[in-house]
């Protein structure tokens, strides 16, 4: 009787989205900060999959995302002649992680990245040459990538499977953060007094959310308040540590294009918040009465 | 050659159901500027060359209606070694073949009947795939070929991407993203070698701006080069590498290692980060010049060398210039100096073997040799592992008579230090002399011998020119 009811308001926000976008498109209505609608709307496809198709062919359109950011992180960090099969394996990691997700084998899902791939991943990159300067700085790279753009994404698709709502409401929520620190920010200069402003303000602005969302995510109240708070402030975090990353392999805001730093610009949010969320939820689901 | 029309037929139709999508979604591609192409009927198109994608991502940059009439020049025994590939290949984009090594009439003749016949041509100027991600110097056939039809616009483009997706001597295409970023079109009037030399500099400039923020990694600075002028005391060694150092300045971050270290960037001396064994061995070169005997004065010069030997190392980590102007060598400096204390034992194999075990080539000199009996300085050296010192790219000895160097130390007012008197002088000369040939012979190290008593314009004139030759052919 729940799941009947609760598909009906995924579909609307998916084909309300849709419309939106193809609006856009035919008028050439020019809106800043597009490109970050069409990453919700993948995530809203995602879900509306899920709830009407089945959720073996969302998780694998969630691989297809995971798989155009990192091509994105490979094509902009700087990477040697020899290091390509350990680029290989790294995209066989994602293959190789989804699997699991659609099956719902929750013990080999959260090893799958952190155990097999990274100690896969340095063994092939020995494999491809001979040269031994820079290898350290290679696993590095490849490793982070996996890891941030693969293994945490991944963590969406899995919290999807534990229950869609619950995926929405991490979505909306960092979607509601994501809108108030584009809207609060002042010069292109970083200060830690204007993150605090944009965390006082969202924070009360999540916690309405989760609350209001608790109706169809069944999370009791005071969860609804702890991840209101909770989530802004990873929000904050996963921000401010991707955009050193971001400076540092050359993302420049003014350009922002597919393969040249928008998909992990407009992923950046999620990044810190999905698998700390996931993992909350799970544990507290698990050994609580009241879910 | 007639020439290729129609607008829909199922090679066109490859390209923009197969080739395209598939570039598109499985690597990702970019493209800037696709209007400078748009309105254009006939052109050549220039490009870098790294991969075998290349040609895919060009033919992707068409316009649909230029996809049958654009054809590609390539090599014909790279493609001709398989057969499927070959006639793939051939079906796909009907290249103009040129056969690389055999001796043609005119290479050029496919490309001209191509384009008399109104089709426009890709030319991969650099000739070959070439080194990933570095522009080689072009051919001069874009050049000549521009002249001939100067009505015909040249496009340079530049790509970058293809040298991580699908190097060289690499099997598996990896998905990265390419970038094809299109220049506009360029007319040109003057003759044929300032014609491609032009355009490998607008694709050079295409690839600054395309590349400048890329990210890259810490690189290992390329050691530099040492350069070393020395002679007796008072041949002006000091005066004439400050300024060979000032001279070089204008093109490279030259340090100088004298009495001080100095640093010159663009003839300016520039103010450095003081170093600590600097200090000690100032102190340690003052205290030699005030030695009573040559006993006296043999232990701290022969600390002060090593010291000035080791700040070489010093120099190049903590300053990172591209050359090294010695004002004296320690190492060649001890070498010489042997002379003055064992006159008749020394001579060229001698020297040539101190030389190798100051160089610490300890394989080539057995342990039990007699020249360690003889100088036991050497055994020491070996035994407290000092043996590292370095031996200099490129040498100058500035050679002057001993009487008139003496001349020359009591002009400057200075207390003459023990070593130097005539009959010294001349023993340490006759040494410097040998060294200097031994590095020559058998170190195989560029040295010049200058007479240290002509003019110093002209002196500076004959180093610098040496300098250039020997050592800094790359800089």
């Amino acid at each position: 009787m729940f799941s009947e009811i609760s598909k009906v308001p995924v579909i609307l926000i998916f084909l309300a989205l849709s419309l939106f976008l193809l609006l856009t498109k035919v008028f050439k209505i020019r809106i800043p900060y597009k490109s970050y609608i069409h990453y919700l709307w993948t995530f809203f496809l995602i879900f509306a999959a899920s709830e009407t198709l089945s959720f073996g062919i969302a998780i694998w359109i969630l691989a297809v995302l995971c798989f155009m950011a990192l091509r994105e992180y490979f094509t902009l960090v700087d990477i040697r002649m020899q290091d390509r099969w350990g680029i290989l394996g790294a995209y066989l990691s994602i293959p190789f992680m989804i699997i699991f997700i659609q099956f719902d084998y929750y013990g080999m899902f959260i090893i799958s990245i952190p155990v097999y791939a990274f100690l896969g991943i340095p063994f092939l990159v020995t494999l491809g040459g001979k040269e031994i300067k820079g290898t350290l700085l290679s696993i590095g790279i490849i490793d982070l990538g996996l890891f941030l753009l693969v293994y945490c994404i991944g963590h969406i698709g899995y919290l999807a499977l534990s229950s869609t709502w619950w995926a929405i409401m991490l979505i909306l929520n960092v979607a509601i953060c994501d809108l108030i620190a584009i809207l609060m920010r002042k010069g292109k200069n970083h200060r830690w007094s204007s993150v605090l402003i944009q965390y006082s303000v969202s924070a009360p602005m999540t916690i309405i959310l989760t609350l209001g969302l608790s109706y169809w995510t069944g999370i009791p109240w005071f969860h609804c308040v702890f991840l209101g708070i909770l989530i802004p402030l990873l929000v904050a975090i996963g921000r401010h540590t991707i955009r050193y990353i971001e400076k540092d392999i050359g993302i420049s805001r003014d350009q922002l294009l597919p393969g040249k730093g928008q998909v992990i610009d407009n992923l950046r949010s999620f990044l810190y918040a999905a698998p700390v969320i996931f993992h909350y939820l799970r544990f507290f689901s698990m050994r609580s009465d009241a879910f | 050659m007639k020439k290729l029309t129609g607008s829909f037929s199922a090679r066109a139709l490859i390209h923009l159901l197969l080739l395209r999508p598939f570039l598109k979604l499985f690597f990702g591609v970019n493209v800037a500027g696709k209007k400078n192409l748009a309105s254009l009927d006939q052109y050549i198109i220039i490009a870098n060359h790294n991969s075998h994608l290349d040609i895919l991502l060009l033919f992707y940059i068409l316009p649909i209606k230029q996809i049958l009439t654009t054809q590609p020049v390539a090599a014909e025994e790279y493609f001709s070694k398989w057969k499927v590939l070959f006639k793939l290949v051939n079906y796909l984009f009907s290249p103009i073949w040129i056969v690389r090594d055999r001796e043609v009439d005119d290479p050029l003749r496919g490309m001209r009947e191509a384009l008399n016949s109104g089709n426009s041509i890709i030319i991969f100027p650099e000739g070959t795939r070439g080194i990933p991600g570095q522009i080689i110097k072009f051919k001069t056939g874009v050049g000549r070929l521009a002249m001939e039809y100067r009505n015909i616009p040249i496009i340079p483009v530049f790509i970058s991407g293809t040298e991580k997706s699908f190097p060289k001597k690499s099997t598996i295409p990896m998905p990265i993203w390419n970038n094809v970023t299109i220049g506009p079109p360029q007319m040109f009037k003057g003759e044929g070698q300032d014609i491609t030399s032009s355009l490998e500099k607008m694709i050079r400039e295409l690839s600054y701006s395309e590349t400048a923020k890329r990210h890259k990694r810490y690189k290992q600075p390329k050691p530099a080069i040492a350069f070393a002028v020395y002679g007796i005391d008072g041949s002006g060694k000091s005066t004439l590498s400050r300024i060979v150092a000032k001279k070089l300045s204008n093109a490279f971050r030259v340090c100088l290692v004298s009495d001080h270290l100095e640093f010159y960037e663009n003839e300016n001396q520039k103010e450095l980060q003081p170093l600590l064994t600097e200090k000690v061995r100032e102190a340690l070169g003052r205290y030699a010049k005030t030695a009573k005997s040559l006993k006296q004065y043999k232990i701290p010069k022969l600390a002060e060398l090593l010291l000035r030997d080791h700040i070489l190392g010093e120099v190049q980590r903590w300053y990172t210039p591209d050359i090294i102007v010695q004002d004296g060598c320690p190492l060649i400096n001890l070498a010489a100096w042997a002379k003055l204390y064992r006159e008749e034992y020394f001579d060229a194999e001698v020297c040539a073997r101190a030389i190798r075990i100051l160089t610490g080539k300890r394989e080539a000199i057995k342990k039990d040799d007699p020249i360690f009996k003889k100088f036991h300085e050497l055994a020491a050296l070996r035994r407290f592992r000092l043996d590292h010192m370095r031996l200099p790219d490129a040498v100058i000895f500035l050679d002057v008579a001993p009487a008139v160097s003496i001349q020359r130390i009591l002009s400057r007012g200075e207390q003459r230090q023990v070593h130097e008197t005539e009959e010294k002088l001349a023993k340490l000369r006759e040494g410097y002399l040998l060294v200097t040939q031994v590095v020559e012979k058998e170190f195989n190290i560029p040295a010049r011998i200058l007479d240290g008593e002509s003019e110093i314009d002209k002196l500076t004139a004959s180093a610098i020119e040496f300098a250039k030759e020997s050592s800094l052919r790359e800089p």
